[in-house]
């Protein structure tokens, strides 16, 4: 029946025009989510709770930031009302471990602390009230070790020791050319020395979620950013096997990094197994979540640059400190990052770069966007600037001669072509100069304005030789509907949108026929994480590939019916035709019923693996380091009041690379949302620690930008294909973030005379650099 | 959500108006009116972020003014009237302010959205002319991680001038 | 238990029966807060948001008069200039539609921005017992030490007063746009006598005045030399300490700023006789 009323239907409509083609790869197609996340339907980890939470689990956590744990006594947390189990290390099934690079940090700790968030012991009770209870009641008794706040202190001869193998988690280096003896001749030689701060993500959405066990599959509904990984981590910490974890993610409400690491999910799976067919809830609250959570690493960057008289770079010596904190987390991949971008998108003939992971007690400190070249951009950057002034240059000019140029190559060897680094800082001044900023030219005497520039670069992907793929499967309904299906997690970036809209575009289909199926390890294949602006590049490609295999099973179906040739036909809307007789027509529909029939699968994966290449161990050269690079460039401009020290963004202008914008208004709000956390990063943000202890766990004292702060940031969307990209597009998330930051340092700079070196530039901060104060510092000190 | 008490908590009957609809529950006397909302009516579109008021997630209207329900406790809406991101939508029929935050792009993780949609309606239902400063100083509360707020901005002025024209 | 008490009196009888087992919420704003944290966990309330006597604001004997129910949005609209900008400066439109006069003053923070701003107003604030009456003191007498206040334990907040029509000036320093907690606030205003005080927020345990630097301004017209001899005054007036908010030394520094900068805004605008508007 309903059969025949499809063939009537499309009957009906046949003498109508098709719609005109709908490329849906450049449209600002309606988020497909929404709907939901505007009526609040949307179900967010602690959504999930009134429907199906049974019993409810608390952490208990580390009252020292280094100790020896003498014992755990729950004793007196089991006599509390409600209270149904309290589980220790020692009921953990597996490894007890995890890290996504090195396994080093416990999930429930059993003989050690390392810091004030660590977790030792689970408590599962009837209600979330009981629960906390029994967590505040259960005894642990410590025998407490030297805390190891500063990274000096952690590298001072004797120091109380993290690890067996000492307190340097490791070093990366690069070595290019003869830099001692390039300084020597140089022109001009200019150091400096940079601080940026311990960052917090401050996703909004607390982690949260649900975990059951049935005795054959533990089913987890939590917010993470790769969840097949985590489910390989959840399984070797926990002793199942990985077919016996499902992890389904719920309605996520930012990430920026934050969730790469384990957060909930091996308590809940624990308490699930200890309480079969129950489902278990847990959610932090935001100190907890602050306490417990990985955060940005502190780096101390120590930067020489030289350049001869024509203002060009002859060389540069890099050393960096970079605070790990407890555990090693991202760490390596964050020292990679450094090293590789440590002199951004300029031509440094000579380089020579030392970075050094150092462990202390401080929270663990891992992925956040723009990891390690979000940091080194505000060291290279601010050289620029130093460097110019040293010259007596104007710091377009001096940026502009030592830029890299299409197949010119990066501090790590790697030939870059195309490169749009100088495009990008002509769109972003172009437009700061021809469009004046509207605000008054008359300001009081203790009021500056000042103006300043960043132009930057980044590797995409994971780089350096780490296995990074995507796989992705797209199928095809009888009705016609396209459905994908991607491992890789939305977490507010807009991946659905733009993988539906990669799909719809190659099989000429409307927005309307797509589907889309993510982030759920039963249904969906591996595809990497929603990290290193990769999803776009990586599942965006295996999208494209895998729709693309399926669009040459339509074209033989429709071939078939249309009695043509399949190069001859033209999919468009939702329709099928003969490109040069468009009356000869197909619906979708009519082609799948008929391919289905015929023993088509309408059914296509592909995986994409492009491959890096490792780097050098002593030099880091690599022909390949990553899979392509993106640019960008900014202009910011700011008022400073000298008497106080506070600074407000005037105007801020972003031009990014995007290769290809699959929905504009998703790459617009990346760019300006990147602008947003730049800004924070800038004036703002910082995690403060007295002895390992978070001073500032919580959105009262962890400031981040309001609705107030942000200037009207103008985003400039340049296209320029990469060869490489699904339609030719790359990425764009974390870059904005890397270049807001030293833009607004450099307008700083120019409007107080002073270079600021160290963040964020609080009132305080900018009043003590425009006064010369040094005494009685407030920086909190991780150095 | 408070911390547990090693004493029994007392309860109380309220009794309120939510989304025009009349609830009477029994809830302990600290309980705030966000979980009230969340695990007693399960009314989850208002949401949690901070418990400390810093950051307008859970911004709902009592009496049609803007309160953050995390602060507020579910006893002090006894017989007072309260509107949640769940009562603004007829039907499948998007409020104004709905449909503008899809339009633009405004939600991006959309967790700050339900809050933040509660304070523009407050501000749309009050004024009929809405200057820059005003609409940014009605929505200086709302903390949102994603966006930037220009799209945000974008949003409450389109819905603004839909509903003049409407 | 939740008491909600419809009249002031009943509040009374309430306060006086169960003083400290109780606590006394109105717009919840610190009291919730610290109940989130876990700081405090009463059992018992008595809930003074529904008196609608506290709400009010009256001219009475050349004096304003507002409730201790008064909320930060209803002083927004004031037309005293130090009182309004420092209520428009608390948290965002919902935190200010909830939080009250009264409850900034009980709670007593030395970063409550509607007591500095009173203070330089030289307010009084009215307290209220079951068995002893009414009783108005200076604020500046009510705060004692850190949290600590002259409100018995019987007593409840009752109102607030200060004198018509003062000139008066307001700056918070905060460390973004909006929703700011002081790093160091500035209340400044002078009444026709040309009598100024100074008020200051974040610089000690309490809320404080500068009473050595306005006995310097009384009676003086402004001038830059003035102004410059009561910025290096206040200096000496003010305790700072160091927090993870920021330290002595800026804050300081930002209290001699601020007062000279206020100051020559009063100078600069006295002859624009200027309604405070």
């Amino acid at each position: 029946m309903i059969q025949q009323v499809t063939t009537t239907e499309s009957d009906q409509t046949l003498d109508a025009p098709i719609a005109p083609a709908d490329h849906l790869v450049g449209k600002s197609c309606r988020r497909v989510d929404g709907q939901e996340k505007v009526t609040g339907a949307a179900l967010y980890g602690a959504d999930l709770f009134p429907n199906s939470a049974e019993l409810f689990a608390s952490v208990v956590r580390s009252e020292h930031a280094h100790a020896n744990i003498v014992s755990i006594d729950a004793t007196q947390a089991l006599e509390v009302a409600g209270i149904l189990g309290v589980y220790t290390h020692a009921d953990v099934g597996g490894t007890n471990i995890h890290g996504l690079i090195r396994r080093d940090h416990p999930a429930l700790a059993s003989k050690r602390v390392r810091y004030f968030g660590d977790s030792i012991a689970v408590v599962v009770a009837k209600t979330e009230r009981a629960a906390k209870l029994g967590r505040d009641k259960v005894a642990v008794t410590y025998e407490p070790l030297p805390v190891i706040a500063t990274m000096e202190q952690a590298i001072a001869e004797g120091a109380c020791k993290l690890y067996p193998e000492g307190n340097v988690m490791g070093d990366k280096r690069i070595r290019k050319g003869d830099v001692e003896r390039a300084l020597a001749d140089s022109h001009v030689v200019v150091s400096d020395t940079f601080f940026t701060q311990t960052v917090d993500h401050a996703f909004l959405d607390i982690e949260a979620g649900t975990g059951h066990w049935d005795g054959q599959v533990l089913t987890l509904y939590v917010a993470g950013q790769w969840v097949h990984e985590e489910r390989r981590l959840i399984a070797l910490a926990l002793g199942l096997p990985v077919e016996q974890i499902r992890i389904i993610q719920p309605v996520t409400g930012g990430a920026f990094g934050g969730r790469e690491d384990i957060s909930i999910q091996i308590y809940l799976g624990l308490a699930a197994l200890k309480h079969q067919g129950k489902t278990i809830a847990l959610r932090y609250t935001r100190s907890e979540s602050m306490r417990a959570r990985h955060k940005r690493h502190a780096l101390k960057i120590e930067s020489t640059f030289g350049a001869n008289a024509d203002g060009m770079l002859t060389a540069a010596k890099i050393v960096v400190y970079s605070d790990e904190g407890a555990y090693a987390s991202t760490g390596i991949a964050v020292m990679r990052k450094a090293a590789s971008h440590a002199t951004g998108p300029y031509c440094v003939p000579n380089v020579e770069v030392d970075v050094y992971g150092v462990h202390t007690n401080n929270n663990p400190t891992g992925a956040m966007r723009g990891f390690g070249a979000c940091q080194m951009a505000i060291a290279y950057e601010g050289m620029m600037d130093r460097v110019a002034r040293a010259l007596d240059m104007d710091r377009e000019t001096f940026r502009r001669k030592n830029l890299i140029q299409s197949g010119d190559t990066v501090t790590t060897g790697q030939r870059i072509d195309p490169v749009s680094v100088g495009l990008c800082l002509t769109k972003a001044i172009q437009k700061f100069k021809d469009q004046p900023y509207p605000g008054s030219d008359h300001l009081p005497a203790h009021i500056k304005r000042g103006w300043g520039m960043s132009a930057i670069c980044f590797g995409l992907g994971y780089g350096d030789g780490f296995p990074d793929c995507s796989r992705a499967r797209v199928e095809l309904s009888d009705s016609g509907i396209a459905t994908v299906y991607t491992g890789g997690v939305e977490v507010g970036q807009g991946l659905l949108n733009a993988m539906m809209q990669i799909a719809g575009e190659e099989l000429g289909l409307p927005f309307e026929s797509m589907r889309i199926v993510a982030a759920d390890t039963e249904l969906t294949d591996e595809s990497g994480s929603s990290s290193a602006t990769r999803q776009t590049y990586f599942t965006g490609n295996a999208v494209r590939m895998a729709a693309s295999e399926l669009r040459e099973q339509v074209l033989d179906i429709a071939g078939i019916k249309l009695k043509v040739h399949p190069h001859e036909i033209t999919l468009q809307h939702g329709w099928a035709y003969e490109t040069s007789n468009s009356n000869n027509r197909v619906r979708m529909e009519k082609i799948c019923t008929e391919g289905l029939t015929r023993g088509y699968s309408l059914k296509a994966t592909a995986l994409f693996k492009p491959r890096t290449i490792v780097e050098i161990p002593n030099t880091g050269q690599s022909p390949r380091a990553f899979i392509t690079y993106l640019f960008g460039a900014h202009v910011s401009q700011v008022l400073v009041n000298i008497e106080t020290g506070e600074v407000k963004v005037e105007r801020h202008i972003a031009a990014h690379d995007v290769g290809k914008a699959v929905n504009p208004q998703s790459v617009e709000g990346q760019i300006v949302g990147g602008v947003a956390q730049g800004l924070g990063m800038a004036l703002m943000e910082e995690v403060t620690y007295r002895d390992g202890r978070i001073m500032n766990p919580g959105l009262t004292d962890y400031i981040i930008p309001t609705i107030k702060d942000l200037p009207p940031v103008e985003a400039i969307i340049v296209e320029h294909d990469d060869p490489g990209g699904p339609f030719g597009a790359h990425g764009v998330g974390e870059p904005p973030l890397i270049g807001a930051v030293p833009a607004i340092l450099s307008a700083i700079y120019d409007a107080t005379g002073k270079a600021p070196c160290e963040l964020p530039m609080s009132p305080e901060r900018t009043w003590r650099l425009i006064n010369e104060v040094c005494e009685n510092d407030p920086l909190s000190k991780v150095f | 959500m408070p911390d547990p008490t090693p004493m029994e908590i007392p309860t109380m009957q309220v009794a309120c108006d939510v989304n025009g609809e009349s609830f009477t529950r029994d809830i302990p006397v600290d309980m705030p009116l966000l979980e009230f909302l969340r695990d007693v009516l399960g009314l989850t579109g208002t949401k949690g972020a901070c418990l400390e008021g810093e950051c307008g997630s859970c911004t709902v209207l009592v009496d049609g003014e803007t309160i953050n329900s995390c602060l507020m406790l579910a006893a002090q809406v006894n017989n007072r009237s309260v509107t949640t991101i769940e009562g603004l939508a007829a039907g499948t029929e998007l409020d104004v302010i709905q449909d503008s935050f899809v339009a633009t792009g405004a939600a991006q993780c959309g967790y700050c959205t339900p809050g933040l949609i509660m304070s523009a309606r407050a501000l749309l239902n009050d004024q009929p002319d809405i200057s820059e400063s005003e609409l940014l100083t009605a929505l200086e509360g709302n903390i949102c991680r994603c966006t930037g707020y220009a799209s945000i901005i974008e949003a409450v002025k389109r819905a603004h001038r839909e509903s003049q024209n409407a | 238990m939740f008491h909600q008490p419809m009249t002031f009196e009943h509040a009374l009888d309430l306060r006086s029966e169960l003083g400290t087992d109780a606590t006394v919420i109105n717009g919840g704003t610190d009291v919730v807060v610290a109940m989130n944290h876990g700081a405090i966990k009463p059992t018992t309330f008595i809930d003074v948001s529904r008196i609608k006597a506290l709400r009010g604001i009256e001219k009475q004997n050349g004096h304003l008069i507002m409730g201790a129910g008064v909320t930060f949005a209803d002083l927004g609209k004031m037309h005293f200039r130090a009182l309004r900008e420092a209520s428009l400066s608390v948290g965002g439109p919902a935190i200010r539609n909830m939080g009250t006069i009264g409850g900034n003053i009980a709670t007593a923070s030395p970063a409550g921005d509607g007591c500095v701003a009173l203070l330089a107003m030289n307010a009084e604030v009215q307290l209220s017992s079951k068995a002893r009456g009414d009783r108005w003191m200076p604020l500046v007498d009510y705060f004692i030490d850190y949290r600590k206040t002259a409100l018995a334990d019987d007593e409840l907040i009752k109102a607030v007063r200060v004198h018509n029509n003062p000139r008066s000036r307001w700056y918070k320093i905060g460390k973004r746009g909006a929703v700011n907690i002081s790093l160091v606030c500035c209340a400044i205003s002078q009444n026709e006598n040309n009598k100024t005080e100074l008020a200051f927020g974040c610089v000690g345990p309490i809320p404080k005045v500068a009473p050595k630097a306005s006995a310097l301004l009384t009676g003086e017209t402004l001038t830059p030399e003035l102004i410059d001899d009561v910025a290096n005054l206040v200096t000496h007036e003010v305790a700072p300490i160091d927090d993870q908010r920021g330290t002595a030394t800026y804050r300081r520094a930002m209290c001699s700023t601020l007062t000279k900068r206020l100051l020559t805004q009063l100078m600069e605008d006295a002859p624009k006789g200027d309604a405070d508007a």
